[in-house]
């Protein structure tokens, strides 16, 4: 079955919306355990949040690079038939909890 | 990959903001207090984040510490660069971290520390409220807004007035001892009108009512169980709010229309609640003083310990409503003792009582309800007629009407 990487990605927005109050986080929470078991098979790794990172190249490069934590705040990889099917699995993920995050959803070639 | 551990409890999120304003407050003094609920906020985000995916780690609140502090010295070092102030902000002395996460005795020191600050003197008791709601209990703006029935506009307008007065207070948190002891009965003042927002509350629903006294309880237990607070006077406040409480869910029927107190199933009265109510009410026994807490407490305990409407102790509740009567003058004490003479010695001697009582300004429903009962009972339909037409006019809501109108007849 295809995989597919699921990247969190801060978006450029001013718009921030409004962040969740604690009691909303107590019940996105439980969402979210229900979201996980629902999903199971399909979460082949729940990923993990991203650190400081420095971008690698043989040339000489153009910089300055923005750090790419700035960028992307954590990834998972999902396990699903198709895009639309991981799609539909990254769209419940917490991952799209703060105001502003988006997840990206791209398909890992094997061949 | 490690298996996500189980749900953090009831509140959990709510709680854990308390508990991080309260140690960072007092870690990094209360004039960071803004960039302090911001860190807390983080933390829990970051939680909501990666919790479900990677599971809960084996020590849920020294996680959240530790992120919100790393979060909180970010943003306090990134302010004063920009300022240029680390000299003034404290900032160049022995840097403020690694510190451990506190340990459970000392998250209940800062609560408490931090309520005797929201109690502030100086600040009205609405004020310290809406801070205690925020602060302590977790909830946002519009959520306080809700609960207590107020736009979100006078809950923000009272948050800033109360930050404003945190930030004065700045580094020195700490109220001197005996300014502690000073400031306990403010402090219980606003525990006690936090509980009856939620008892009486005709606005919300019950599910939000209870949820107020919960936090209410939380709050003064921890009071009661602490050497600052714990006196007969507390141990009272303690268990009048676990009396009412535990009358609560029997106060709605099935609809979430309004019982009365006679049409109530006392099946429904939870005993736990009412238990731990008499082992507070007897540790309130202690000393010489009696206050208005243990008359209300009394009051309760009667109710709790009635097996019925008819074999309740009158004579005590009447006793215990005139002492309050002295302890706290009001009118609506008066009323009430009105009605509970009229229980015991009829509906005549309950109005008596109340002929040349000057009725509140801006009476409650309540009071016309009770009047419209009396003269209804004593047989006077006239005024019994007026009385009941205002009541059913300044009922305030709709539960409210209905229960008025099976009590006191008519549509």
């Amino acid at each position: 079955m295809p995989r597919f990487l699921c990247l969190q990605r801060s978006l450029p927005t001013d718009d921030r919306g409004e962040a969740p109050s604690p009691a909303e986080m107590q019940a996105m929470y439980a969402k979210f355990e229900d979201w996980r078991r629902r999903f199971a098979d399909n979460l082949v790794d729940p990923g993990g949040r991203l650190g400081a990172g420095r971008l690698v190249s043989t040339g000489v490069p153009d910089g300055p690079f923005v750090e790419v934590k700035e960028l992307v705040g954590g990834y998972m990889i999902v396990e699903a038939d198709d895009l639309e099917a991981a799609i539909a699995v990254a769209r419940g993920c917490p991952g799209l909890v703060r105001p502003g995050s988006g997840v990206e959803v791209v398909e890992i070639a094997t061949s | 990959m490690s298996t996500p551990g189980p749900a953090p409890f009831e509140h959990f999120f709510r709680h854990s903001y308390g508990a991080l304003v309260a140690t960072l407050s007092r870690r990094f003094g209360l004039q960071h207090v803004a960039a302090v609920e911001d860190a807390a906020q983080d933390a829990l985000l970051r939680a909501l984040e990666t919790w479900p995916l990677s599971g809960a780690p084996d020590n849920p609140a020294g996680w959240l510490f530790r992120v919100a502090q790393n979060r909180l010295l970010d943003d306090l070092r990134r302010q004063t660069r920009r300022a240029g102030l680390d000299r003034r902000a404290g900032l160049d002395g022995p840097p403020p971290d690694p510190r451990e996460p506190p340990l459970a005795g000392e998250i209940g020191d800062d609560l408490l520390r931090m309520l005797f600050v929201c109690c502030d003197p100086r600040l009205p008791t609405d004020t310290a409220l809406v801070l205690a709601l925020k602060l302590l209990c977790g909830f946002d703006v519009r959520e306080i807004a809700q609960r207590l029935s107020i736009g979100e506009g006078h809950v923000y307008k009272r948050l800033s007035r109360g930050r404003q007065r945190l930030r004065a207070i700045g580094a020195a948190l700490d109220p001197p001892p005996d300014e502690h002891h000073a400031r306990l009965p403010a402090v219980r003042a606003v525990l006690y009108v936090l509980f009856t927002e939620g008892r009486l509350s005709l606005r919300i629903d019950a599910a939000l009512r209870s949820e107020l006294c919960d936090e209410a309880l939380r709050l003064t237990t921890l009071l009661a169980q602490h050497p600052t607070g714990a006196d007969p006077e507390t141990a009272a406040l303690v268990a009048l709010m676990h009396l009412h409480r535990a009358r609560m869910p029997a106060r709605l029927d099935g609809d979430g229309g309004l019982l009365l107190l006679d049409e109530q199933d006392r099946s429904r009265w939870e005993g736990a609640h009412i238990a731990a109510g008499l082992r507070w009410l007897a540790a309130s026994a202690e000393g010489e003083r009696f206050t208005r807490y243990h008359a209300e407490a009394s009051i309760a305990a009667e109710h709790c310990l009635a097996p019925s409407l008819a074999e309740t102790r009158w004579a005590r509740i009447v006793e215990a409503y005139a002492a309050l009567e002295r302890l706290a003058p009001s009118p609506m004490h008066t009323l009430n003792r009105a009605l509970a003479l009229a229980e015991w010695r009829g509906p005549a001697a309950g109005l008596a009582l109340l002929d040349g009582v000057e009725p509140p300004a801006r009476a409650p429903f309540g009071w016309s309800a009770a009047l419209a009962d009396l003269h209804r009972r004593c047989g006077h339909h006239e005024a019994a007629a007026r009385y009941r037409a205002a009541a059913l006019q300044s009922a305030p809501t709709p539960a409210i009407r209905a229960a008025l109108v099976r009590r006191l007849g008519g549509r």
